[in-house]
């Protein structure tokens, strides 16, 4: 029993992650069509400011997760100041601001990736941090991972919330529907587009800081979840964000379970091979009505 | 179409004058000739498709690393010649397959899949031979001389260019720019835009399954990581995208200055390379969306 529980565990708090990062790259294509490639180079950004302020400053990472999402929230509205703004308003369809946006996120991604690499090298960092096991029902689980699922879900519950209930949350939905219709009724794309792009880095920071607190972090920790983000987006629907956490839960547990049944090196065979079939199948995405 | 014979008669000139570096350069520039040929024929080939249809494939790889595969598998048993033929036709056979399959989603869904998909052959290629022949790479111990890989690589290319040329100018080329402009319209008018999507398809990945062939014996180790990297199918679409991918010759001019970009920088710098690499992909992009072909286009329209 202890055993399944593990196991359900483990794949639920990487779910949990996938969700965190699916999210906000599902929120940017809904909303804007940006396929934004470069998503989880700033989920790597988020782990490293983490890191850094922790190992320099001595600062607690929880209390550095806020910090981070901030930073990478006005990060995030600079770089689309400067890149996504000008192939929003230049495209004439909607196909070339994806061709073009997945063309400029290729470039961040170099950008980002090498920039770091420069500064800190290629080299695994990590630290230690609540690395105590704890015991619940008969099973065993390290007490930062438990940490990590908590937030990844109240993150993600959190914006989910935020979409359902508040006014910007209204704006964004009316806008996914129908931009048109939305700024017909007053919505403002100028302010709205540059906040929910933010919003999506932050959310990628915000798992990265997370991640680092687990496992090791480089330069290149992004890029497999910027695919695994891809894949968890498919899988719930390109523009639903339940459908993205419901989606990364899935995701994270059919990766655990298919591995225990199977074996390890199959993961990425059935974690690609789920995509490929739920794109034959159900293009909409699993939960599409 | 009038323009056709000229441009095929260019074409072979170009050939026949790339034919003869071998006897004029040095290894060096060789290797670097090779290079730009290779990746004028990914271009070209993936703008032959993707160009004037508008998808956006990031299979260009598993085509690739087929090809590779091919040739890892058959050289004992086949002369090299031949691998790069079978290679050729098993990317084709495979683009076919999931052309079937898959072509009928559109944007970001389409780029989602074939990039999916390539990672899946990947996955699936390294378990396979983890499992039956207990290896993770093979090694290729018998290469024909480098100005054979040079000459073959430059036929493919040719051939490439050549169908390029020919599909541009044929019914099939109209019909795949009716399907980018509107495919309902184009269903509309009469064509069955499903057949003509997947034997588009399955032609333009018929050269990066040759050159994936062809060029396996430059390396010495195969392994699926390397032959199926996915960077090789970014680094064609961002070639072909940067060039002008609705233009036959913006592609081929694009990828020479890739190719030589990546060679000078990249062995002194390589963070630094990647990061200019990066920034000059966001600026062309920002600044010049229609590619490089388009400062040519808009002048020539100037002078009319």
């Amino acid at each position: 029993m202890g055993f399944w529980l593990e196991l359900a565990a483990s794949g639920l708090i990487t779910g949990g992650i996938y969700a965190v990062v699916a999210i906000g790259l599902n929120l940017q294509y809904g909303l804007m069509r940006i396929m934004n490639i470069s998503h989880g180079e700033f989920l790597m950004l988020g782990a490293y400011l983490t890191w850094l302020a922790h190992t320099t400053l001595k600062i607690n990472p929880i209390v550095l997760l806020p910090v981070v999402a901030i930073a990478l929230f006005l990060l995030g509205v600079v770089v689309y100041r400067l890149c996504f703004r000008r192939i929003a308003r230049a495209a004439p369809t909607v196909e070339v601001i994806e061709a073009r946006s997945l063309l400029v996120g290729f470039g961040l991604m170099f950008l980002v990736q090498n920039t770091v690499n420069l500064i800190w090298g290629a080299d695994l960092r990590g630290y230690s941090f609540m690395a105590e096991p704890v015991d619940i029902g008969g099973a065993r689980f390290m007490a930062n991972r438990l940490l990590v699922f908590g937030f990844a879900v109240a993150a993600s519950l959190g914006l989910l919330a935020l979409l359902r209930w508040t006014m910007i949350g209204k704006a964004v939905r009316a806008m996914m529907q129908s931009p048109t219709g939305a700024q017909l009724v007053g919505v403002d794309t100028g302010t709205l587009h540059p906040v929910v792009f933010g919003a999506g880095l932050a959310l990628a920071g915000v798992a990265g800081g997370l991640l680092s607190m687990v496992y090791e972090i480089s330069p290149s920790m992004g890029e497999p979840y910027t695919v695994t983000a891809l894949i968890v987006i498919t899988l719930g629907g390109l523009g639903s964000a339940i459908g993205s956490l419901l989606g990364g839960f899935l995701l994270g547990l059919v990766e655990a379970f298919g591995m225990h049944f199977t074996n390890p090196s199959l993961k990425m065979v059935l974690s690609y091979g789920v995509l490929v079939a739920v794109l034959v199948a159900r293009p909409k995405g699993l939960f599409a009505r | 179409m009038r323009g056709v014979p000229l441009a095929l008669a260019l074409t072979a000139a170009g050939g026949l004058v790339l034919a003869t570096l071998p006897w004029l350069l040095s290894d060096f520039l060789l290797a670097l000739a090779l290079s730009c040929l290779m990746f004028a024929a990914l271009a070209v080939s993936w703008s032959m498709f993707c160009g004037p249809t508008n998808y956006l494939s990031l299979a260009t790889s598993a085509f690739f690393g087929l090809g590779a595969y091919v040739t890892a598998w058959g050289l004992e048993s086949m002369p090299y010649g031949l691998t790069v033929l079978v290679g050729g036709l098993v990317g084709a056979a495979f683009a076919a397959l999931i052309g079937l399959a898959v072509l009928h989603l559109r944007g970001a869904y389409f780029a989602v899949i074939t990039f999916g998909l390539t990672e899946l052959t990947l996955h699936s290629v390294t378990y396979i031979e983890k499992t039956y022949s207990n290896t993770a790479g093979r090694i290729i111990s018998e290469a024909p001389e480098n100005t054979v890989i040079y000459w073959t690589v430059l036929a493919v290319t040719l051939l490439a260019v050549a169908t390029a040329i020919l599909v541009r100018a044929s019914r099939l080329g109209f019909a795949l720019s009716g399907i980018g402009g509107d495919e309902e319209r184009a269903q509309t008018l009469g064509v069955n835009t499903r057949r003509v999507k997947v034997i588009a398809f399955s032609l333009s990945a018929f050269f990066p399954g040759a050159l994936g062939a062809a060029m396996a014996v430059r390396w010495t180790y195969i392994e699926p990581l390397s032959v199926f990297n996915p960077f090789i199918g970014f680094q064609t679409v961002l070639i072909a995208m940067v060039g002008g991918a609705h233009t036959l010759l913006g592609p081929i001019v694009s990828s020479v200055f890739f190719s030589l970009l990546t060679e000078f920088l990249r062995l002194r710098f390589p963070y630094a390379f990647l990061i200019v690499l990066g920034l000059l992909l966001v600026v062309l992009v920002l600044y010049l969306p229609g590619g490089l072909a388009s400062l040519f286009v808009r002048r020539g329209r100037q002078h009319a």
